[in-house]
């Protein structure tokens, strides 16, 4: 037990100098700059009235801002003790690089240039990482059973970077499985093609493209601050505006601007929908009011409700076949 | 003042070390004469001349099987059957042979031990992994009188290459299967072989010495492993003249084949451990002079079952390290079939083709061989063995899928069609995986999947609920 617990505050404390997490300190601090360098040339504000808001109390000692504290410490607790169970990459890899000997003699291109099998498997995984979260995410608005469950995301009234791990543990693993099925895609795929010239392109050990896409500042997608891109760019890549228009409480806003890198996801699934002016308000209401849940609530409601809806399905189905007999 | 009673303690420390190390104790050699009342003249009780004389026989008939001329030759099998099951005096060593920069002490089997075979001493149980129901000895007969029959003891048909088919195999049936079965097992009950009486009448060693003795003859390690590196053990092995200096221990400018040259299974452990990932040798060398310590310390008493307990305990150190070398070398030879495959699916130049069958042919020799190895130990492995025995099969797998199913009673293959060759990467592939969970392998050289688990490290497990 005691174990368990230092490695909870182990991986919690790693989860800020590990630049794989979206909340390492260097892309915090640059999402910082970012941050304060936009609103110093767009607003003219001034380093001290920038530096208030996006540090402001209201939202960093905010309940909801809490919740997300207490998450990403318990959720780390949850995912230890069910991260065995999960399905891993490798296990995805090995299956389909088996199966591939099946069609054709394994590596038939593994005299290719080593830079370019590189630059090839950099870019196919980055796109396919980028093309399934949208879909996950977009499954995860449009099944009724699962929004029960990405709700919790969107029921933060603020957003903080460290709104991500407002996150459901079911949606984690489903995450997970999303991430395993990708990457051991890739892996098995083209190491079968390709052979051992298959590498990453890294800087410090991170997907470039993923690395310049924290650097650019990743973590303002949740935080107070709205930082929108020309309409141009807008087609090609969500900015956090756009994000946090993702997060409105507005019914227009809703199911919109599902991706997380590339806009051209929405474009395509009519999704899209470019960042406003406007102020947005954030969380989910219910009955006229914001959902602000205490921490069991946030693992419990979403159980509570599917059975429940549930339970009422299949009530009216009995009713239906007594009805009909 | 100081400083000089340091230099000086410092100094009797490291003459003491090395006065320990110089009086035989980090070499399996010169241990006493225990047994009581004798009145030979002997002056070290260590004694282990017909485990060599089985190596050398075994390296002879790997190197002789490899010398048929593609036709039914009696002169040669019966060459082969004088060296596998006879005991004449005058057989030559074949193999190793002496080079220059490399010479041998000794040219004749005779001057290591007369009268040895390696047909009595082979494993007795039937060996599922080879078809035909036969016992260990009937299996590496059969592939004797296999090899005489071809040219240079290769079936390019079958692609059997019946030399390493042979030497693998006879390395589990005779030299694992005595080691481990028999003397580190059976000979070691408190009833058989006994510390207080010599081994046999006038003998110069007590049972229990002597068993222990063999044991360590049939891993095949120089005595003085200990002071060398793998690297060292392993050109031994080879005759590189320029480890000569370090194999010659006595100084006596020849390698006497008995004491300071590097035989099966010690090859094996050496060529792990020259990873860096597993010192296999050092375990299995270090475990057996400590219990030939044990056995001296007895001063030729019966143990006590403290004593028996501990040297027990040596022995089981000895059999986990021995067959994880055995199953280190299997896990190497899948790979290297599996990468013989990839290339002949690749190549369409006939030369090339057959240069690369052949290899095909050599490599999957030494993975049967090595599979049944495993099997000869006198341990049930139970799903283990069934797994690598239909996984591996009966003999490589052909251009057109066919491999050998069975044999007849007149000994000829019975082949049909099973898998094809990319059907039998895949089996590779998953009998690396049997052999890697099974026997917790940590060299894992020549590993069909390591590329991707390399990548899957490098890319990271997402393992956490975090959202986008």
């Amino acid at each position: 037990m005691i174990e368990l617990f230092h490695q909870v505050v182990n991986e919690v404390s790693n989860t800020f100098f590990d630049p794989t997490k979206r909340i390492f300190i260097g892309y915090l601090l640059s999402a910082l700059l970012v941050a304060l360098l936009w609103m110093s040339i767009n607003q003219s504000r001034t380093f001290i009235n920038s530096l208030s808001l996006i540090f402001s109390r209201k939202v960093w000692f905010s309940s909801s801002a809490k919740t997300d504290y207490a998450l990403l410490v318990t959720n780390r607790l949850i995912m230890l003790l069910i991260a065995p169970l999960l399905l891993g990459q490798l296990v995805v890899a090995t299956f389909l690089f088996e199966w591939f000997h099946h069609f054709s003699a394994p590596q038939p291109f593994e005299d290719w240039p080593s830079g370019l099998v590189m630059s090839l498997f950099t870019l196919t995984l980055f796109f396919m990482d980028d093309a399934s979260r949208y879909w996950v995410h977009r499954l995860m608005h449009q099944s009724t059973v699962l929004w029960q469950f990405h709700q919790v995301h969107h029921s933060a009234t603020n957003l903080t970077p460290l709104t991500i791990f407002r996150t459901h543990p079911v949606e984690g693993v489903l995450f997970s499985l999303r991430s395993a099925f990708v990457q051991g895609f890739c892996i098995g795929s083209f190491i079968f093609l390709f052979g051992s010239s298959v590498d990453l392109l890294t800087v410090f050990g991170v997907n470039v493209l993923l690395f310049m896409f924290n650097t650019l500042g990743a973590n303002l997608r949740h935080s107070p601050i709205s930082l929108p891109y020309p309409k141009a760019v807008e087609r090609w890549l969500i900015s956090p505006a756009q994000h946090q228009l993702h997060h409105s409480t507005n019914p227009q806003h809703f199911n919109k601007n599902y991706g997380v890198f590339l806009a051209v996801w929405d474009r395509w699934g009519g999704t899209l929908h470019y960042s406003v002016k406007t102020a947005l308000d954030y969380g989910i209401e219910q009955h006229g009011e914001k959902i602000d849940q205490p921490l069991w609530q946030v693992y419990a409601y979403p159980f509570k409700v599917n059975y429940h809806k549930a339970t009422s399905f299949l009530k009216q189905a009995r009713k239906r076949v007594k009805f009909s007999l | 003042m100081k400083k000089y009673q340091l230099a000086i303690a410092i100094g009797l420390a490291i003459f003491a070390t090395n006065a320990a190390q110089a009086d035989g104790h980090s070499a399996y050699a010169d241990f006493p004469i225990t047994v009581k009342n004798y009145t030979g003249s002997k002056t070290n009780s260590v004694s282990y001349g017909g485990q060599v004389a089985r190596h050398l026989l075994h390296t002879s008939l790997k190197k002789m099987s490899g010398s048929g001329n593609g036709a039914p030759n009696e002169k040669l099998n019966a060459k082969l059957t004088s060296y596998f099951a006879g005991k004449a005096e005058g057989r030559v060593i074949v193999s190793p042979a002496s080079k220059d920069g490399f010479p041998l002490k000794q040219v004749k089997i005779d001057e290591l031990s007369k009268g040895k075979n390696l047909s009595g001493k082979a494993y007795k149980g039937s060996v599922p992994g080879w078809p035909g129901n036969m016992t260990g000895s009937e299996v590496l007969a059969f592939m004797l009188d296999k090899a005489s029959s071809t040219t240079k003891g290769y079936d390019p048909v079958l692609a059997y290459d019946y030399g390493q088919l042979f030497s693998k195999t006879a390395m589990g049936a005779v030299f694992y299967n005595q080691a481990v079965d028999n003397y580190l097992d059976e000979l070691l009950a408190a009833n058989k072989k006994p510390n207080d009486k010599p081994y046999s009448e006038g003998a110069a060693y007590t049972g229990k010495e002597h068993v222990w003795d063999e044991a360590f003859g049939y891993f095949g390690a120089p005595a003085h492993a200990l002071s060398l590196d793998a690297k060292t053990l392993y050109s031994i092995a080879k005759g590189d003249p320029k480890v000569m200096k370090a194999a010659d221990a006595n100084g006596d400018g020849k390698i006497d084949l008995k004491t300071e040259m590097t035989f099966g299974h010690a090859y094996y452990a050496a060529d792990a451990d020259k990873s860096g990932k597993t010192q296999y040798m050092n375990d299995i060398v270090k475990a057996f002079i400590d219990g030939r310590h044990l056995l001296a310390d007895a001063k030729g008493q019966k143990l006590s079952g403290a004593q028996r307990g501990a040297l027990i305990e040596h022995a089981k150190t000895i059999k986990l390290n021995w067959e994880k070398v055995i199953a280190e070398a299997a896990f190497k030879y899948a790979g290297s079939v599996y990468k013989d495959l990839k290339k002949l699916q690749k190549t369409e130049d006939g030369v090339e083709v057959r240069k690369q069958f052949r290899n095909y042919a050599k490599h999957w020799g030494e993975l049967k061989g090595f599979a049944l190895a495993l099997q000869m130990g006198g341990k049930d492995l139970g799903g283990t063995a069934v797994q690598l025995n239909r996984l591996i099969g009966f003999s490589p797998v052909s251009f057109t899928g066919d491999q050998v199913t069975g044999v007849t009673a007149d000994g000829s293959y019975i082949v049909e069609k099973t898998v094809d060759m990319g059907e039998y990467m895949i089996q590779m592939a998953k009998a690396q995986n049997v052999l890697k969970g099974a026997f917790g392998l940590k060299v894992l050289k020549n590993e069909i999947t390591d590329d991707m688990a390399v990548l899957s490290a490098k890319l990271g497990e997402k393992k956490s609920a975090e959202n986008d």
